[in-house]
């Protein structure tokens, strides 16, 4: 993708990282004010909001999933890559395409199954803080798990695109 | 067929796959074969949200990212050099000193190399140091100051080990202090060796003056308090960690966004996203590991690996030695975060079992993996270096290796002299 203005399914895309982009500052900023406004109100008043706590302990969570499903636009997971700069380039990008179809698999195997637990939870309606029942805050983790799979899946097919385009007609 | 899985899945990390999917993939594989359901792997992620501390990771991480995009590196230069530039070795003391700072609020993320690196390695050359001097030096600065408080990667360390540990509490306060001594060692095991180095190389020295010793600070005055509000705050026992992690994200996003104003609201954004994607690369992984964790507590492997260590190493000092060598071996292949995720659950119990304190035993990991940042031949700080001042890989490995040589000296005392760690801790 270059600068120029991205084009039908690609403008939506953009569109969904602006939202993402969004989405994480607004919720780093709302930890670092609740978790500093919590400090003030015990030493200076000593009390503290009641659900601030475990609110800010769930935003470290769903701020690290954003963050992850962020690192996977462009495949910026932390990994070893100790092999791969000393392979030759058509090999390289078969063994990218497969790594990717691979990571692709177990993030949707891992959003299945935590679905299956944030359903059970929701059957069982514990509340995490305040009125918030817990299953709203871990429906992070299969929303996540689902995104990166698809990233991943997106990954793919680009390899395989041009793993194709090198192969003269 | 299980040894063809793991094989696969190794091979599918060293090709560079994600390291949290390969860990996923482990951890379902053996509750799969252990006929637990998989959903477990979502409750254990969500123990993410049950670990108070976790909340420091996010906050530092920003403070770094955002100190590290402002002109903080340059005034802390300046303020240093005015300081201790009289010194004989002046310059390279500073640097040291300098680069240890900046590396425990910003992590050692390369971030010291590029942003201090370019600061001084001219600076270094213009004072009369030669060039493969100032090369190892700002090289080998890039990953100094992972043992003081508030590094990233010491937290995590802390983290992981209060998961695991049974009975004796590992707090972070506690490992912040003990990375104190260990780390004034290195700085002066390396101003000397700088000094010595240079004894024929006669370096004009700088004479104080008062006048630009109080505009240095006077430019810096804002961000002076920051070292100290951190550091006497938890030592102090005022504040917890992650509520100095609070205080010091926001005070360093009011100072540089709005005193400073290096820092336009429109760069906030990227700021923030740049930062929050390697806290969330971090956590995902420690999410996942914390249900592989648990697979391999549960499967006794910490056990079994005891019992395969003691057939060969009887003594600590010997085990003391092999740990040295392989953690050196481990932080070139690996970065420190998922290095410190996967390898202290396995070794943690084993060290823990030959009378190592868990403690020492975090510095001693921290230490070695400082230097596997600069081990030939694939530190991940020569690349940087080579990168950034554009010069031959090969070239940067003859620069750096004295220096490495020198640290290597500071791990072994610091290995073998648990005194040093530990004389802090009750």
């Amino acid at each position: 993708m270059t600068n120029k203005k991205p084009v039908f399914p690609l403008n939506i895309l953009s569109f969904l990282q602006k939202i993402e982009d969004g989405i994480l500052v607004g919720l780093l900023l709302l930890m670092i004010f609740i978790a500093v406004l919590q400090i003030f109100l015990r030493n200076l008043f000593d009390s503290g909001i009641l659900w601030g706590d475990p609110l800010v302990r769930i935003l470290v969570l769903w701020i690290g999933l954003i963050g992850a499903m962020v690192a996977s636009r462009d495949n910026h997971h932390i990994s070893i890559d100790v092999i791969s700069r000393y392979l030759p380039d058509k090999i390289k990008k078969l063994s990218n395409l497969i790594i990717s179809i691979f990571t692709s698999l177990v993030c949707a195997v891992m959003a299945y199954y935590s679905l299956i637990f944030v359903m059970m939870e929701k059957n069982d309606g514990i509340l995490a803080f305040a009125t918030i029942p817990a299953w709203v805050c871990e429906s992070i983790i299969p929303v996540s798990f689902g995104i990166i799979s698809f990233r991943y899946l997106l990954l793919s097919f680009t390899i395989l695109t041009k793993l194709f385009k090198r192969i003269p007609q | 067929m299980i040894v063809l899985l793991i094989a696969i899945l190794i091979l599918f990390a060293l090709l560079g796959a994600p390291l949290f999917s390969v860990i996923i993939a482990a951890a379902m594989a053996g509750f799969y074969f252990g006929d637990i359901n998989l959903s477990v792997m979502a409750i254990e992620l969500f123990r993410i949200a049950d670990t108070p501390i976790l909340l420091a990771l996010p906050l530092f991480t920003f403070a770094g990212y955002i100190l590290a995009e402002s002109n903080t590196s340059k005034r802390l230069v300046r303020l240093t050099q005015t300081f201790f530039g009289w010194m004989p070795g002046g310059l390279a003391i500073v640097a040291f000193i300098v680069c240890a700072i900046f590396t425990a609020f910003t992590g050692a993320s390369g971030v010291t190399i590029v942003a201090m690196g370019a600061l001084l390695y001219p600076a270094l050359k213009q004072a009369g140091y030669k060039d493969k001097f100032s090369l190892g030096l700002v090289t080998t600065s890039g990953s100094l100051g992972l043992l003081l408080p508030p590094s990233l990667p010491l937290i995590l360390y802390g983290v992981i080990a209060q998961q695991m540990s049974s009975g004796e509490e590992i707090s972070i306060e506690k490992l912040f202090i003990a990375g104190i001594l260990p780390a004034i060692l290195m700085i002066l095991l390396l101003s000397s060796w700088s000094i010595w180095a240079n004894r024929k190389n006669k370096i004009p020295l700088i004479p104080f003056s008062l006048q630009k010793a109080m505009s240095a600070v006077r430019e810096a005055i804002w961000e002076i308090p920051l070292p100290f509000f951190v550091f006497t705050g938890i030592y102090s026992g005022f504040f917890a960690v992650s509520e100095a992690a609070a205080v010091t994200a926001m005070y360093v996003l009011i100072v540089e966004v709005f005193i400073y104003k290096e820092i336009k609201l429109s760069q906030l954004v990227s700021i923030i996203r740049e930062s929050m994607v390697m806290v969330g690369g971090i956590l995902l992984i420690l999410g996942v590991s914390l249900g592989f964790t648990n697979y391999l507590i549960d499967a006794e492997v910490p056990m079994k690996l005891f019992e395969l260590c003691q057939t060969f190493v009887s003594s600590k000092l010997v085990f003391l030695i092999l740990l040295n060598i392989f953690l050196l071996i481990l932080g070139a292949m690996l970065d420190i975060f998922s290095a410190i995720i996967i390898m202290v659950p396995l070794m943690l119990p084993v060290a823990l079992e030959y009378g190592v304190d868990p403690i020492h035993l975090g510095i001693i990991f921290l230490a070695n993996m400082q230097i596997g940042y600069f081990t030939p031949p694939v530190g991940m700080n020569l690349f940087i270096a080579g990168y950034r001042f554009n010069k031959p890989i090969v070239e940067i490995y003859k620069a750096t290796i004295p220096f490495m040589l020198v640290l290597l000296l500071a791990v072994l005392i610091i290995t073998y002299l648990p005194w040093l760690s530990l004389v802090f801790i009750s």
